[in-house]
């Protein structure tokens, strides 16, 4: 009963799937956004569960990368997302598929 | 009087090896209920995870999709702490739950988002085969992890340094010194990114003159008609460039 490796593993299977799911069938840039967010915490899940098998603090600090990534992420797409919203009024994707105004 | 401390004797020692068959016992079931305890938790925090990340998918509205995400990370620390990485579980709740989830939601509620509409006729296909590719990426990881033959060493023991605080550090400031200096120059070139993304162009044109006890507005600011017009207006007061935007605030003056 005690938590395996392999449960770590596909729980982050399951919730990067979600994820991907999520960036496929959503229209709204936040909310592909914030599936985005959930696809790099599957992948940090993975990390740490690795990190803890082998005993290795290598993991770890690859997470913690990652982390800075996202913050770097978040900036960055957040002030893409408020600068397609001031030009088209829209969230909506499909509105932006063109990056030329 | 010898055969009764006999007697007490033989209870002691009877009694002592009954307290040793009785410790151990009780040993041996905590260590069972601890790793019971374990696969329960897993159980609970991995399933509101997935119910969480299921629910962030389905919700139309932004902001439902929003606290379900925190959700998830949520029970993703609580896993981080049963495995072993106390750091990580604070960090993940101060860096994602704590700063990138405010900033969503702040972005969410300036930019006042509606629910999203159904989608329409043409792209409704997008759905099923986004559950179909998401069932083929599924089938491969359970494949791989099938697959793969794992060893079935114990699973890590909390009393390791790995995880701790201290460790990470060293491992940080030693031997992945690089990347941390990459990373340092990757936020810093969030930070410019994200002012100059963020920075409203284009209401002050580059020829106008700033000129100390006056206000330099462009026409377009003043004259709501033409659009576009950046060319500079020089007014010396609040009133006076709201008498030229159109702006009635002499009534009340008047009146007094």
């Amino acid at each position: 009963m005690e938590p395996q490796l392999s449960w770590y593993l596909a729980l982050s299977a399951v919730l990067f799937t979600i994820g991907v799911v999520g960036v496929m069938i959503k229209r709204n840039v936040i909310a592909m956004f914030m599936c985005i967010e959930l696809m790099l915490n599957a992948v940090n899940l993975t990390f740490v569960a690795f990190s803890s098998y082998f005993q290795d603090v290598t993991g770890q600090l690859f997470v913690f990368i990652v982390m800075t990534v996202a913050a770097a992420e978040a900036a960055v797409g957040l002030g893409i997302i408020i600068a397609i919203f001031r030009n088209r009024e829209t969230l909506d994707v499909d509105e932006a598929s063109v990056l030329k105004l | 009087m010898g055969s009764w401390s006999l007697v007490s004797a033989h209870w002691s020692v009877l009694i002592g090896h009954w307290r040793l068959v009785i410790s151990r016992w009780s040993r041996l079931t905590s260590d069972f209920c601890l790793l019971l305890m374990l696969g329960l938790l897993f159980i609970i925090f991995g399933g509101f995870a997935i119910g969480c990340a299921i629910s962030m998918v389905v919700q139309r509205n932004p902001l439902y999709s929003a606290i379900s995400l925190i959700g998830v990370f949520v029970s993703l620390a609580c896993l981080y702490v049963m495995l072993a990485a106390p750091f990580i579980a604070a960090v993940q709740v101060i860096v994602y739950a704590g700063a990138i989830m405010v900033l969503v939601i702040f972005v969410i509620m300036l930019l006042n988002v509606e629910e999203e509409e159904p989608r329409p006729q043409k792209l409704r296909f997008l759905v099923p085969v986004a559950v179909l590719l998401a069932a083929i990426l599924i089938a491969e990881a359970a494949f791989i992890l099938s697959s793969v033959q794992m060893s079935q060493d114990d699973p890590p023991v909390s009393s390791s340094s790995v995880g701790l605080t201290s460790s990470i550090g060293t491992g940080m400031f030693t031997k992945y010194l690089l990347p941390f200096e990459i990373t340092s120059v990757l936020l810093l070139m969030a930070i410019v990114g994200a002012m100059s993304l963020a920075r409203r162009s284009g209401l002050v044109g580059p020829e106008t003159r700033v000129v100390p006890g006056s206000q330099v507005l462009p026409f377009s600011l003043v004259n709501p008609e033409r659009i576009g017009d950046l060319s500079p207006v020089e007014t010396d007061s609040t009133a006076e460039a709201a008498r030229l935007m159109g702006l009635d605030q002499s009534t009340p003056s008047e009146e007094k």
